[in-house]
């Protein structure tokens, strides 16, 4: 069962690793690479908290093989903001009080920035559905499911819009 | 939670794979999107020696039209058979069935057909970690000679909780098995062979290789219950397929398949026949059939996946029911 040389493509930058075969995508992120936003939670795709896009889709890091993520265009949280400037959603999602412990909100931003390029303008259905396999323990869901629709659409009436980073600006 | 070693294999072709499969086939277990194989292997329940990925074959991704059939490719996407409009219009219970596997993130574009319909059987007592398992003696599904699911039972009493499988019975689809230098193709009825340790009817040098739903004038419909809709498996569902006779008035032939509640997905012959020329508003001949169904399920379930067993056979009436008037809903529009 020797190592074997992979180039994992992450964030738009190609990192030659060596791995073994059992090895998931969320190890080597943790652990080798040191990207440590993902986390690991249940380790059996139930929590979500170690959510990563896959080619634009939200997948499971701990049930996806480091091997079987070769050839795949891998997003982490890590890449989410440019620099030091949060994306709207990141940024919403503080505006909003979406963040508590903070140990679920990687994985929520990963699904919730695919379900927004996919639909800009969701509904609050479609945004707890998408949501729906992210457990978080702390909020209750309903801060989460507000910075998320807000995060596209900003509130005139809401004042966490308002007096938020985004309408700032 | 760390996965035991294993040398992993990625075949180009699906006769390398074979190929592959027909060398190590005892000790090797087949990879598509791996959301039960590798769940399974992490609580040590499954320990391979090799991994044959299906990563590199896609060639066997696909939804087509052919010889008055639709047929999707075994490593397709949950995603994709949501997306397809062929599906929603022709096998509308395998869309349902589809739509309701755990959550977006967690199954839809990882997890494929086959996986879901190939997802070995589950139990509370043996779907647990190796350190819960280790204070107790082994069940029959772990190896050893206990049911803790009931009491004195020669046999393991898994339960079969794949939404697909349901769906696609009711469908009365079939599966293409491929082996080295041959293919055969099964009814999803026989393909299931009710042994709890060994759900499936085929070799372990075989890989399932595409699913065949034939072409019917009727509609199908797909209900579940599980407790939290995008994590949980179901404790109970319901599939059933009616098919009107050419006046569209009456029923000229039914399949109520009740799933979760066996060792694998029940077709109930008697109950299905019993909707033979009702009318499709008969509301009485539905609740008739969904009780009958609700006696014979109650037969088979053990309680083993959550929830009491009073509740889900209570519930399995419920769920018939509501598949019957769903689907008799979708005939009259």
């Amino acid at each position: 069962m020797d190592k074997i040389d992979i180039t994992l493509n992450i964030n738009n930058k190609p990192f030659e690793v060596t791995v073994s075969p059992n090895d998931t995508l969320l190890e080597v992120l943790r652990d080798t690479l040191d990207l440590t936003g993902s986390k690991e939670s249940c380790g059996e795709g139930v929590c979500g908290s170690c959510t990563v896009q896959m080619d634009g889709n939200p997948v499971r890091s701990c049930l996806t093989l480091a091997m079987e993520a070769e050839v795949a265009n891998i997003k982490t949280v890590e890449g989410l903001a440019n620099g030091d400037e949060l994306s709207g959603l990141q940024q919403s999602f503080i505006d909003h009080g979406a963040v508590q412990c903070g140990f679920c909100t990687p994985g929520m931003l990963m699904t919730a920035d695919a379900l927004l390029h996919a639909n800009p303008n969701p509904d609050e259905n479609t945004i707890r559905k998408a949501l729906g396999g992210n457990i978080c323990r702390c909020t209750g869901y309903a801060k989460i499911v507000t910075a998320v629709a807000h995060a596209s659409d900003p509130q005139d009436d809401c004042p966490d819009c308002k007096n938020g980073g985004k309408t700032k600006e | 939670m760390r996965l035991p070693k294993f040398e992993y294999l990625c075949p180009d072709t699906l006769d390398g794979a074979l190929e592959l499969l027909a060398t190590h086939g005892q000790d090797a277990k087949i990879l598509a999107g791996g959301t039960d194989l590798l769940v399974r292997m992490k609580k040590g329940l499954l320990r391979p020696i090799f991994i044959i990925s299906l990563k590199a074959l896609n060639e066997l991704s696909y939804i087509k039209i052919e010889d008055g059939a639709l047929k999707i490719g075994a490593r397709t996407s949950i995603a994709n058979i949501i997306a397809s409009d062929q599906i929603q219009k022709q096998a509308p219970a395998l869309y349902q069935a589809c739509e309701k596997i755990g959550a977006a993130t967690i199954q839809h574009y990882r997890g494929t057909i086959g996986g879901n319909i190939l997802q070995d059987n589950r139990c509370h007592h043996y779907n647990q970690s190796q350190f819960y398992r280790s204070g107790r003696q082994a069940c029959h599904k772990d190896g050893g000679k206990i049911c803790y699911a009931r009491d004195d039972s020669d046999r393991c009493n898994s339960t079969c909780q794949s939404d697909g499988a349901t769906a696609l019975t009711a469908l009365d689809a079939q599966v293409v098995l491929a082996g080295k230098g041959y293919e055969r193709t099964v009814n999803l009825t026989d393909f299931y062979t009710t042994d709890g340790i060994m759900p499936f009817a085929m070799d372990s040098s075989e890989l399932l290789k595409e699913i065949i739903i034939p072409f019917s004038s009727g509609q199908s419909a797909y209900q579940r219950l599980a407790y939290r809709s995008a994590i949980d498996y179901p404790i109970v569902c319901s599939s059933v397929l009616l098919t009107p006779d050419t006046g569209k008035k009456k029923i000229a032939h039914a399949r109520i398949v009740v799933g979760a509640m066996g060792r694998s997905p029940l077709f109930l012959a008697h109950e299905s026949d019993s909707l033979k020329g009702k009318a499709l508003d008969d509301t009485a001949a539905f609740r008739k059939a969904a009780h009958s169904s609700m006696n014979s399920a109650a037969t088979f379930a053990v309680h083993n996946v959550g929830a009491t067993l009073e509740y889900r056979c209570a519930m399995v009436s419920e769920m018939v029911f509501r598949a019957l008037e769903q689907a008799a809903r979708a005939l009259k529009a």
